[in-house]
C-alpha cells in the first residue's frame, strides 16, 4: 500500500524500487491505538462511577502504564516492522483492555485491592506480555528463521506440556495437573506457550513433506493414505501431546490441539477427507470418553439438560453455567452498566466466565462489539495466510488466528450453552497470565509474518 | 451519580466501542474490496472529456494491437512452445497495457495477481478481479491459475478453467494488460 506511488512513478523499463514514503500504515495504527486507549480507560472509568460512585487514581494510574507499554509496541513497529498489518494491534489492545476492566469490577465487587487483586496482576501480565511481544518483533527479524527451527519446536512442545508433570514443579489446580509453579506465587500454565510452538512445528514439518504427504501413498476405500515415515513424526508429535493433555485432565486444550492439527493438514495438503476423517475420529471419541470418563459424562448432562434442579443442583452440576446464562439474561440488549450488575454471583466470574460477565454489563450490544473484534483480529491473520507467498508464513499465519478462533468458539460457545463446557481461557480477555503472554507473541508473530508479505517485490500496473 | 447520568455514559460507552469496530472497518475496506479504480479519462482532441463508453473500446482494442505486433520479434529470443520452468523462466516482462516494458524478477515464490495491494503483481484496471489469478509453481513448471475473477484470464487467447502449464514466451492477458514468462 505505501510503495504503490514510488512504483507507478517509475519509467516503465526501469528496475522495480522502492523507496520509503510516511509511514501510512504505522499513522494509521497510531489513530486507532489512541482509540484505543480512550476506550480503555473509559471503561476503567465507567467502572469506578457505577461500582464505587468516584473516582479511584491509583488504578486509573497503573492503566496508564499499560498504554504506554502498547504505544512502545507501536514505536518498536515503526523500526522493525514498518509494513506489518495496522489493525491487529488496536484491536488485541482494546480486548485486552475491556477484559482489565472486568477484571477489576469484579475485584471491586469481592472487595480485593492491592496486590491480592487479579486486576493488579493482570495489569502486571500484561506489562510482561506487551514486553515478550516486543522481544519477539526484534529478535524475529524475519519469520523464516522459524523454519529452521522446525523439529527444536516440536521438542519444544513436548518439553513445555511435560513440565506440570514434573514432581515438585507440578501444580494441580480444580482437577487438572496443567501449572507449573515457583514458591507459592508465580503460576504458569506451559501449555498456552507449547501451542505456538506445536504450531510452527506443523507449519514447517508439513511444508517440508506436503507432496509426500498428499500425493504418495496407498488408495484404500476411495481415499489415499500417506506412507507411515510420511506421516509418522507428525502422529508421534501429536498423539504425545494429546495423551499428555489427556494425562493431564485437560480436554479443552486436547481440542484446540486437535483443531488445530487437523486446520493445518487440510490448510497444506488440501483434502477434505482428512477432515471429515479428523471429525469422524473427534466425534467417536468424544462419545467413548462421555461414556466412561464421569467428568466427561458430567459436562455433557450439564449442557443437555442445564436447567433440570437435580443438575443445578448437583455438586459439579450445572449451576455455574446457569448463573451464567442468568447473568446474560439479566444484561439484556444493552445490559445493566459497568459495575450495574452483579457478574460475581457467577463462579469464577474473572477467568472462565468473563464472557457471561461482560454480556451482563455490556449487554448483547457490548458482547457483539467484542465479537466483531475477534472476528476483525482472526481475519487479520487469515489474510496473512492468504496473501502470503512463502507456504511457510501462510500456514503459521493460518494456524496462529486459527487457534484463536478456535479458542473463542470453544469457550463462548460453553459460556452460551452452544457446546459443552470445557475450561479454556477467552484470548485476551481472561484473567491468566500465560495466556496472555501467548496472545501477545501470537500477535507479534502475525504482525511479524505480515511485514514480510508486504515487503515482497511487486509490480504495480495502473491503467 | 444519578440514573440518567449512568444511562447516558452506558450507552455512550457502547457508541464508542461500535465506533471502534467501524473505524477499523471503514479503513480496511480497501483490504476487502480492493482499491477504488480511476478511470481513465480520455481527451478527444475536440477537449471535451467523455465518460464511460471509450474506456472500453480502448481497453478491447489494446490487448490486439500491441501484442500482435510486439510477439514477431520477441518469439525467436524467448524459444516459445517451450515450458516454463523454475530454470528457465527468469522474468515476467509486460507486453501491453499501461506499463508495457516493465520487467519482474520471478523466483521460485509465488506470484499472486489482481487489484488488492497485497498481490505481487497489482493491475488496477475496471477489468481486473481483487484478487484475479496465479502463478505457481507445481512440479517445478510454472502453472496459471484463474481465481474465479469475473472477467477471466486468458492464456494464448484461450480462457483459462483449470490450473494450465504456462509455455515461454505465450501471452497472459488479465484485464487489459498481457505479460509473457521469459529466459
Amino acid at each position: 500500500m505505501a510503495n504503490d506511488t514510488a512504483v507507478r512513478s517509475a519509467p516503465p523499463t526501469a528496475p522495480v524500487g522502492r523507496i520509503r514514503l510516511p509511514q501510512k500504515l504505522r499513522n494509521l495504527e497510531l489513530g486507532l491505538l489512541i482509540f484505543a486507549c480512550v476506550i480503555n480507560g473509559a471503561s476503567i472509568v465507567l467502572v469506578q462511577l457505577g461500582a464505587l460512585g468516584h473516582l479511584d487514581l491509583t488504578l486509573v494510574s497503573l492503566f496508564a502504564t499499560l498504554s504506554i507499554l502498547v504505544f512502545g509496541l507501536h514505536i518498536t513497529l515503526r523500526f522493525v516492522a514498518r509494513d506489518s498489518d495496522p489493525f491487529l494491534l488496536p484491536v488485541a489492545t482494546v480486548l485486552n483492555g475491556l477484559g482489565i476492566a472486568m477484571i477489576y469490577r469484579i475485584d471491586i465487587a469481592d472487595k480485593q485491592y492491592g496486590w491480592d487483586s487479579a486486576a493488579v496482576r493482570q495489569i502486571a501480565w500484561a506489562s510482561i506480555a506487551i514486553l515478550c511481544a516486543i522481544g519477539v518483533l526484534v529478535i524475529i527479524r524475519n519469520h523464516r528463521t522459524l523454519f529452521r527451527y522446525t523439529y527444536v519446536s516440536g521438542f519444544v512442545a513436548i518439553v513445555l506440556l511435560l513440565l506440570p508433570l514434573v514432581p515438585g514443579l507440578g501444580r494441580q489446580v480444580s482437577g487438572a495437573r496443567v501449572w507449573i509453579g515457583f514458591g507459592s506465587f508465580a503460576t504458569f500454565q506451559p501449555g498456552e506457550i507449547a501451542k505456538i510452538a506445536l504450531a510452527v512445528f506443523f507449519a514447517g514439518y508439513l511444508v517440508r513433506n506436503r507432496d509426500s504427504l498428499s500425493m504418495v501413498g496407498t488408495t484404500f476405500l476411495g481415499m489415499r493414505f500417506p506412507r507411515a515415515r510420511d506421516l509418522g513424526p507428525l502422529l508421534i508429535v501429536w498423539a504425545l501431546s494429546m495423551s499428555v493433555i489427556v494425562f493431564q485432565r485437560d480436554l479443552g486444550t486436547a481440542l484446540l490441539y486437535f483443531g488445530l492439527f487437523l486446520v493445518m493438514l487440510y490448510v497444506a495438503t488440501g483434502r477434505l477427507s482428512w477432515v471429515l476423517l479428523g471429525l469422524a475420529m473427534f466425534l467417536g471419541g468424544a462419545f467413548v470418553a462421555s461414556r466412561t470418563l464421569d467428568y466427561v459424562n458430567g459436562r455433557i448432562t450439564n449442557w443437555l439438560d442445564a436447567f433440570n434442579p437435580a443438575v443445578y443442583n448437583a455438586d459439579g452440576g450445572s449451576y455455574q453455567l446457569v448463573q451464567g446464562l442468568f447473568g446474560l439474561a439479566h444484561g439484556g440488549l444493552i445490559g445493566t452498566g459497568w459495575g450495574q450488575g452483579r457478574p460475581d454471583l457467577t463462579p469464577v466470574p474473572q477467568s472462565d466466565y468473563i464472557i457471561a460477565s461482560l454480556g451482563e454489563e455490556l449487554g448483547l450490544a457490548g458482547l457483539f462489539a467484542i465479537l466483531a473484534l475477534y472476528i476483525l483480529y482472526i481475519s487479520r491473520g487469515f489474510r496473512v495466510g492468504f496473501a502470503g507467498q512463502d507456504d511457510f508464513g501462510k500456514l503459521l499465519g493460518v494456524g496462529l488466528s486459527f487457534v484463536i478462533a478456535l479458542q473463542c468458539f470453544i469457550v463462548i460457545g460453553g459460556v452460551t450453552r452452544v457446546i459443552p463446557l470445557t475450561g479454556l481461557t477467552t484470548p485476551f480477555l481472561a484473567a491468566g497470565g500465560s495466556s496472555l503472554v501467548a496472545n501477545w507473541i501470537i500477535t507479534a508473530l502475525l504482525l511479524r509474518i505480515s511485514d514480510t508479505v508486504r515487503n515482497q517485490p511487486r509490480l504495480v500496473v495502473e491503467s | 451519580m444519578s440514573e440518567l447520568t449512568l444511562l447516558v455514559l452506558r450507552l455512550g460507552f457502547l457508541a464508542l466501542l461500535w465506533a471502534f469496530v467501524f473505524a477499523v472497518v471503514y479503513a480496511l475496506r480497501t483490504d476487502l474490496f480492493g482499491q477504488r479504480v480511476r478511470k481513465v479519462v480520455a481527451t478527444p482532441p475536440g477537449g471535451i472529456p467523455v465518460s464511460p463508453a471509450p474506456p472500453v473500446a480502448a481497453a478491447t482494442a489494446a490487448p490486439t494491437g500491441p501484442v500482435t505486433a510486439a510477439r514477431p520479434s520477441v518469439a525467436p529470443s524467448s524459444g516459445k512452445g517451450e515450458l516454463a520452468t523454475s530454470e528457465n523462466a527468469r522474468a515476467i516482462v509486460v507486453t501491453s497495457g499501461a506499463k508495457a516494458g516493465a520487467e519482474f524478477p520471478l523466483g521460485r515464490d509465488e506470484i499472486t495477481i489482481g487489484r488488492s495491494s497485497d498481490s505481487a503483481i497489482v493491475i488496477r484496471d475496471d477489468y481486473t478481479s481483487t484478487h484475479h489469478a496465479r502463478l505457481m509453481l507445481w512440479n517445478n513448471g510454472w502453472m496459471l491459475q484463474d481465481l474465479d475473477s469475473t472477467n477471466g484470464t486468458f492464456l494464448d487467447g484461450h480462457r483459462v478453467t483449470v490450473p494450465t502449464p504456462v509455455a515461454l514466451g505465450s501471452s497472459v492477458k488479465v484485464g487489459a494488460t498481457t505479460f509473457e514468462l521469459r529466459r
